[in-house]
């Protein structure tokens, strides 16, 4: 295959160039950092780095860019699992079991799952963007309003599968999400809808409600503890997991790397959604699905590799049709572009061997992610031996900074704190937090793609049941929402085999 | 505590006498200022998040004019509100030059939508930088070849045709409405979060039309997937030389996105002097017309006169567009 070939000569052309190399490594190091921190996010890393990539040679700028952008989605999972702050929204997810499992005194074994899911997925992610990208660049043009509205119908029906202990007040959590990402600009018409004349209302502050109600809520918590003075000698334990725990999580991380995959593909979803819906998948092929939300490391598993093989994805379609799906590949197109490589289809005809020394370099990104990613965890662990009396004010310090870097904006941080305290009482009465991320992410995509699916059909509403991808997609959304019912009748007769809703979801 | 006690102890003539001396002393400092400005680092605002279009202006226009001011820029995003955020800080910046602004065609927009709370007037043009023609594009399979035979077309199929922009509200859906307007033709507007998922739509063949820019599709265009129709500018498009303008065909539609450097009205003149001169010089550098061609982004630069002249006749044009429309305020 001529694609081999290409990727060994780019492996070689790499070796040579031992700068980029170093560059690579660099942008990895400097991704995860950008992760880790609450409110930064892999768009504004890459972003804020481009300008000085300019004066590199292709090979490594596009690379230190390429590194940012990986290690900003997996370095998000780190504060998820030990602090329950999830750095990115893809980690949101990733929170909710990862916290479960360092309260458990397992973290050690969450960061390290999460690290190899992250290099595996992502690993996936890039091969499949050598080999198949011409045969799936297709998918991204399949996708118009009516298939992105059904996505997002699916995607809005995890909700039930993120839920944890009741489904009701998931429920409620989810539709207070909804109402609150109607706030904002029409997306139709244009109208300010809920904004009570505050133009930063224009579009709903997601990042710094995340924050809020992830991180901010979690300090206020132990702010209201007691405060003891003995410290909690915590042990992290190993970091790699046993190969027997590891052959469990296979599967998973291979599943959710081909869902992250398409999900990266499909314009306007990204990492956040490939993550959710790893996990909803991981929940529904388990065998105990009740112990996903208490500490289930196939959770982890399914989340960090679902989110990172969604980076590949993301930048199949901007490579091979030079359609941008989300904020952080447009701004890599913009680099691609300002090196003389212009994206699209004439790109691997006229540049192949440079942009399989891209792809040669992407896998290299992956492993350093690896070798970085293992080797800052006992560091990054070091964190739980803080005092709380120290650790929560620093947390609050963090989500501040974050809340005001997305916009420049004090008011972000006035909402980010008004939601931590929602988020303080919503924990204390047991309301789950993703729901509402969840519906804030597939809320606006939901609307404006259904308004608009209906414009491009001229008023008819055919499409909900002509188009395949559209009518599969809402299938499998409806099996979601109802799968919880019918668990529930499961346990009341236990000789039921288990098979009718794994067949339903394929 | 102590001021206060010391202020009560002079006499009311020493206060006056004082609080003379200390506005001469403040004109002074003023004038000085001026002077020699600039003696500390210069903030540009960039309403558009960073990594955009505007965004890229901008960072570009910094790092030449290194080279022209005494003084470093640094380039701070505000985003939100569809740019109101951000233009409103510049509007309301101090007018004192350390704080100046990435003005983009929404100043003369959104005055008009009862969004905003300020007016053209507000902003003191320095200079504009780039400036990008609306377009008609189609599907390089779509069976229109000419720009006459696509508008026949939608002619015949009132409400039928629809064209893909960058949002309702957004400088391409007005284009879109403008070309509809001198045409005589009804399209189906359909608006997309920004130009970039238009254009995928469009490849898709989900959309007959869009009306953005040919710097948005330049790739596609090169690589024969798109094909564009017509240009709505003044003049043809720089790099595609064979599409006319719509002005050529007839139909009276020139619309323009643009960005240059504004500052807030009450800035003093030898302050924007300088900052003109040393936008000229930028503008007009070599290194930064380089960058602006290999994003695809088209050099525009018109002094302060000229720009402000364009942004008045878009102010005009804006406002009788958004009422027609129905999007006035």
């Amino acid at each position: 295959m001529q694609e081999i070939d290409l990727l060994l000569q780019g492996f070689v052309n790499l070796a040579n160039d031992p700068m980029a190399l170093v560059l690579a490594v660099m942008g990895v190091t400097l991704g995860i950092i950008i992760g880790v921190l609450p409110g930064l996010t892999a768009t504004m890393g890459v972003a804020i780095l481009l300008p000085f990539t300019f004066g590199m040679d292709p090979v490594s700028g596009i690379l230190m860019i390429s590194g940012v952008f990986f290690g900003g989605i997996y370095g998000g999972s780190i504060t998820a699992i030990l602090l329950k702050i999830p750095g990115t929204p893809a980690a949101a997810a990733t929170a909710m079991d990862g916290y479960a499992l360092t309260q458990k005194g397992q973290a050690g074994i969450a960061l390290g799952t999460a690290t190899i899911s992250s290099c595996i997925g992502g690993t996936i992610s890039i091969f499949m963007l050598i080999f198949l990208a011409p045969l799936l660049a297709g998918v991204a043009l399949e996708f118009s309003a009516a298939e992105t509205f059904a996505l997002a119908v699916f995607g809005l029906s995890i909700i039930t599968s993120v839920s944890g202990e009741s489904l009701i007040k998931g429920l409620i959590a989810g539709f207070v999400g909804l109402l609150l990402s109607t706030v904002g600009l029409d997306p139709m018409a244009g109208f300010p809808r809920y904004t009570g004349g505050f133009t930063e209302l224009f579009n709903v502050p997601f990042i710094p409600v995340m924050i809020g109600l992830f991180a901010a809520s979690e300090a206020f918590k132990s702010l209201g503890q007691e405060q003891t003075r003995h410290e909690i000698k915590v042990v992290i334990g190993r970091i790699i997991p046993p190969w027997s725990v590891f052959r469990g999580l296979i599967l998973t991380i291979l599943r959710s790397s081909g869902l992250g995959v398409i999900v990266g593909i499909i314009p306007g979803a990204g990492a956040d959604i490939a993550s959710f819906v790893a996990y909803n998948e991981a929940k529904r092929f388990s065998k105990n699905p009740e112990n996903f939300g208490k500490g289930e490391l196939k959770a982890v598993a399914a989340c960090e590799s679902g989110a990172n093989s969604c980076t590949g994805g993301d930048l199949l379609p901007m490579m091979t049709l030079g359609i941008p799906g989300d904020a952080v590949t447009a701004v890599m197109l913009g680099a691609l572009t300002m090196q003389g490589l212009q994206p699209g289809p004439l790109l691997f005809k006229d540049h192949a061997p440079l942009v399989f020394t891209l792809f040669a370099g992407m896998l290299f990104c992956y492993l350093a992610l690896l070798v970085v990613g293992l080797n800052s965890l006992r560091l990054m662990s070091k964190v739980l031996e803080m005092p709380r009396s120290v650790l929560s004010p620093l947390i609050l310090a963090l989500c501040v900074v974050g809340a005001y870097a997305i916009n420049n904006s004090m008011f972000d941080v006035g909402i980010m704190l008004a939601v931590g305290i929602v988020g303080f009482f919503m924990q204390r009465w047991d309301y789950p937090p993703s729901p509402v991320v969840l519906a804030l992410i597939m809320g606006p995509m939901a609307e404006s793609s259904f308004r608009r699916a209906l414009s491009l059909s001229n008023g008819s509403y055919d499409f909900l049941y002509t188009r395949p991808i559209t009518a599969g997609l809402l299938l499998v959304a409806l099996v979601t929402l109802l799968l919880p019912v019918l668990r529930r009748r499961k346990a009341a007769v236990p000789a039921d085999p288990l098979s009718p809703q794994a067949s339903a979801a394929q | 505590m102590n001021s206060c006690d010391s202020s009560r102890r002079i006499s009311r003539r020493s206060f006056s006498g004082l609080m003379l001396g200390l506005s001469a002393a403040m004109m002074v400092s003023t004038g000085a200022q001026a002077a020699d400005y600039p003696v500390k680092q210069i903030e540009l605002t960039v309403p558009y998040a960073a990594g955009g279009g505007t965004d890229l202006v901008a960072r570009a226009y910094a790092e030449v004019a290194k080279k022209h001011l005494p003084q470093a820029i640094g380039v701070v995003n505000k985003t939100g509100g569809a740019g109101t955020v951000g233009l409103t800080e510049i509007m309301a910046a101090r007018a004192d030059g350390y704080k100046i602004g990435m003005g983009t065609v929404e100043i003369a927009m959104l005055p008009h939508m009862g969004v905003a709370r300020f007016a053209v007037d507000d902003f003191t043009p320095i200079a504009r930088l780039n400036a990008e023609p609306g377009a008609i594009t189609v599907n390089a399979e779509a069976p229109w070849k000419t720009v006459e035979e696509f508008l026949a077309h939608a002619k015949a199929n009132p409400g039928k045709v629809r064209v893909g922009n960058s949002g309702t509200g957004a400088i391409w859906h007005i284009a879109a409405e403008a070309i509809g307007d001198k045409a005589g033709v009804k399209f189906n507007h359909i608006p997309y979060d920004g130009a970039n998922p238009a254009v995928t739509a469009l490849l898709g063949n989900h959309i007959e039309a869009v009306s953005v820019s040919p710097a948005e599709v330049v790739a596609q265009v090169a690589a024969g997937k798109l094909r564009i129709l017509a240009v709505a500018g003044d003049t043809r498009a720089k790099g595609f030389d064979q599409v006319p303008t719509l002005k050529e065909k007839g139909i009276d539609v020139s619309i323009y996105t643009w960005r240059g450097i504004v500052v807030p009205k009450r800035t003093p003149k030898a302050v924007v002097d300088v900052l003109r001169e040393a936008s000229r010089k930028t503008a007009e550098d070599q290194a930064f017309r380089d960058t602006l061609t290999k994003m695809n982004l088209t050099w525009a630069y018109v002094d302060a006169p000229a720009f402000k002249e364009a942004m008045d006749k878009d102010n005009v044009f804006f406002k009788t567009m958004m009422s027609k429309i129905g999007l006035a305020k």
